[in-house]
């Protein structure tokens, strides 16, 4: 009888699971292309807005948008991005990492053929930061509602949502309700965009599941297609498409519907449609949405970047700090309101004095720090004469352009626009500058001198060893490029600038990761987001070069809205750079009158 | 009927481009040319062809084919085609004049007469 209870005991101790079980979600999932198989397969028609929520800056993007684009370098292997995958033709392997001690399944892995390996972390940690850099697949966390795994996704780099072009940004969350009955895994996804969506874009998708399914990795590497001039950005100018009336001619729809939108998502909507094949109406005059809020300064944050290299947010502009042995490397120093916060974070991140800082351009949130940090450095080597007018001990060596020291000082009796001690110390005139890797722990640093882009004096910092690249205000990702047309700046330079980040960066894989990027402002980016902000800055100064070429006047450009696809993520009507500014600034830089 | 079953079926290589918004669909376009490179790769396969623009100079085209593993089933691989064949090659031209693309419908290499024809996603 003991021995009875006995095996009871053991056969229920095997059979009934713990308590944390869930759905077990693991194996291979066949996609089922009876769902949209035109427009997940070969792919949908140009003009083609139905049933997105999209507003009238998304319309514009993506009227203007050319598919020649997927044979630059930059965007050959861009997979799909986390919300679009979905519908691809690609099947779901999903996989499962265990806690070794407690046996909980801690993530899960949704792969679809290495194009794209998601991991949704099931173990409660936070999402990054706001600073963080974005990828393809996002950064997902999930959580169990009873049956149904609730999937939570920030940091998506931007992509479309339909590959004719229609956008959607970087600012995108989503939202994810997974599914599984038997054999089959059904995918509820509700995307917020606050820059091109005026609704959720809302969608399910199924899948079958079939461990025979075709699970070949589909690899990518970059190959030279077509040949054109550097920086060609294949793009249509505004109102010389007529996707739009060819789509709706040829599916006998109102022209007004397919441009999509909220309002043709409802049955209300048939009510107000009048006989197909019409001309462009209300939507055509739509008004743009408000920008998305920007966050606010906030106390100076550090993010990892390499083991030694780490980018501080939150003193204005961004900086980038590399530790090693004998000192610390400072590229850009913030407002000087806001030294003593940094300097408290960088003491945070090495015990060792500030022995060099590199400024990018002259602006003051990018050296208003250099007086505070000076003071509380110390130069290597340390066998140089010591010592200033003052007989204070030599302060690190402050690496600029020349033109950053002439914007910074003036001659003997004049009055200087900053302190002696916050001038450049090292400077250089030609078209780059190498740093010795002996005085910097090994850190190979060259500076690139970007002619006539944000001014006259802007280097590009590249931290070799590290693979980083520092853009200064060459490149920001929360406004449109900032022009100091009276400091030398152009709308040419700028972009031979982002075409020059673009040389110099390398992907590790998949146009993702490899290279890390600092923007002047903003988040930490790769060459791709730099490749989405280089095709954004050509395409408005080819829409307003062809404005001037038909001679319309300043005005008449700003009445235009030349931009207004894009305003909603990098414009603004208030603050100091406005995009009245950036378009005169574009205007007048192209010879505009 | 079955192979129409297949094809809506099958797992196609990715295109990430759609093919209707890059070709026009419904035109074709002939160019005559030398191959100067043949990708043979997945997703998709390029041929690049040399031909003689309108000032008697020379002009590169791609002109984009079938996965590599679409290809190998239908008796195409990487040594079908060698730098310096002469090719005539019918395609769907691209929507963007510029950029000088085609997606494959034929292929001829007159010398030997072998010949390719077909679709591909």
């Amino acid at each position: 009888m003991a021995r009875f209870v006995g095996l009871v005991i053991l056969v229920f101790t095997i059979t009934v699971p713990p308590a944390f079980a869930q759905v077990d979600l693991s194996g291979v999932w066949g996609q089922r292309q009876h769902e949209d198989q035109q427009e997940r397969g070969p792919g949908g028609e140009l003009g083609d807005y139905l049933g997105i929520p999209l507003n009238d800056a998304a319309r514009l993007r993506a009227d203007s948008w050319d598919a020649a684009l997927y044979g630059l370098a930059e965007w050959q292997c861009r997979p799909h991005g986390a919300d679009v995958m979905w519908r691809s033709v690609h099947p779901l392997r999903v996989t499962k990492d265990i806690d070794p001690v407690t046996g909980e399944t801690i993530a899960y892995h949704f792969n679809f053929d290495d194009l794209l390996d998601r991991v949704i972390y099931l173990d409660g940690r936070p999402h990054p930061p706001e600073e963080a850099a974005h990828t393809w697949a996002g950064f997902s966390t999930g959580k169990w509602e009873g049956d149904v795994l609730t999937i939570t996704t920030t940091h998506l780099k931007e992509y479309i949502l339909r590959r004719d072009g229609v956008p959607r940004s970087d600012l995108a969350t989503m939202t994810e309700h997974i599914m599984r009955h038997g054999d089959f895994l059904t995918i509820f996804q509700i995307v917020k965009d606050p820059v091109y969506l005026t609704e959720p874009w809302i969608l399910s998708t199924d899948f079958q599941f079939d461990p025979r399914a075709n699970t070949t990795p589909e690899l990518c590497e970059i190959e030279e297609e077509t040949d054109h001039p550097k920086g060609w950005v294949p793009h249509r100018l505004p109102g010389t498409t007529t996707d739009a009336e060819e789509f709706a001619k040829k599916h006998n729809l109102s022209v007004d519907a397919v441009r999509g939108g909220a309002e043709t998502m409802y049955p209300e909507y048939r009510k107000t449609l009048k006989p197909a094949a019409g001309t462009l109406g209300a939507q055509a005059a739509a008004s743009q949405n408000a920008g998305p809020a920007r966050a606010a300064a906030a106390d100076v944050r550090v993010l990892k970047i390499r083991d030694n290299v780490y980018m501080l947010s939150g003193a204005s502009g961004n900086m980038v700090v590399q530790t090693f042995a004998q000192g610390v490397t400072v590229v850009d120093t913030g407002l000087a309101q806001n030294a003593d916060r940094a300097l408290a974070a960088i003491k945070q991140l090495s015990t060792r004095p500030v022995v060099h800082i590199i400024n990018t351009n002259a602006d003051p949130d990018h050296v208003g720090g250099n007086e505070k940090l000076a003071a509380a450095g110390r130069r290597i080597p340390a066998d140089i004469v010591a010592g200033d007018a003052a007989g204070a001990p030599e302060g690190p060596t402050i690496v600029a352009h020349e033109e950053v020291l002439a914007r910074m000082s003036a001659p003997t009796g004049a009055v200087a626009p900053a302190p002696v001690r916050a001038w450049p110390t090292d400077t250089y005139h030609v078209d780059y500058k190498k740093l010795s890797a002996h005085f910097h722990g090994g850190e190979a640093i060259q500076l690139f001198h970007e002619k006539a882009a944000h001014t006259d004096g802007d280097s590009l910092v590249w931290l070799r060893r590290a693979d980083v690249l520092v853009t200064g205000d060459l490149f920001t990702t929360t406004t449109y490029p900032v022009i100091n047309l009276a400091a030398g700046g152009s709308i040419n330079g700028v972009i031979s600038a982002l075409n020059h980040i673009l040389d110099v960066a390398f992907f590790d894989y998949r146009s993702e990761g490899g290279t890390m990027i600092v923007p002047g402002h903003g988040r930490l980016c790769d060459a791709s987001d730099v490749a989405y902000y280089r095709d954004m800055v050509t395409i408005i100064r080819d829409r307003v070069q062809d404005a001037i070429r038909k001679g319309m006047t300043l005005q008449q450009v700003k009445a235009a809205k030349l931009s207004r696809d894009y305003d909603p993520r990098y414009g603004s009507t208030t603050g100091p750079w406005t995009t009245d500014m950036f378009i005169e600034a574009v205007y007048k830089s192209l010879g505009g009158k | 009927m079955l192979a129409s079953v297949a094809a809506v079926f099958a797992t196609p290589a990715a295109a990430h481009h759609s093919f209707a918004a890059t070709y026009f669909e419904d035109k074709q376009q002939t160019i005559e040319g030398d191959v100067v490179q043949f990708v043979f790769r997945n997703p998709h396969s390029f041929v690049h062809v040399e031909i003689s623009d309108d000032k008697g100079g020379a002009q590169r085209w791609a002109v984009e084919w079938g996965s590599g593993q679409q290809l190998s089933g239908q008796g195409v691989n990487r040594e079908t085609l060698k730098v310096g064949d002469h090719v005539v090659v019918v395609g769907s031209p691209g929507r963007n004049a510029e950029d000088h693309r085609m997606r494959m419908r034929s292929i001829t290499r007159p010398k030997d007469g072998w010949k390719w024809s077909g679709t591909f996603q």
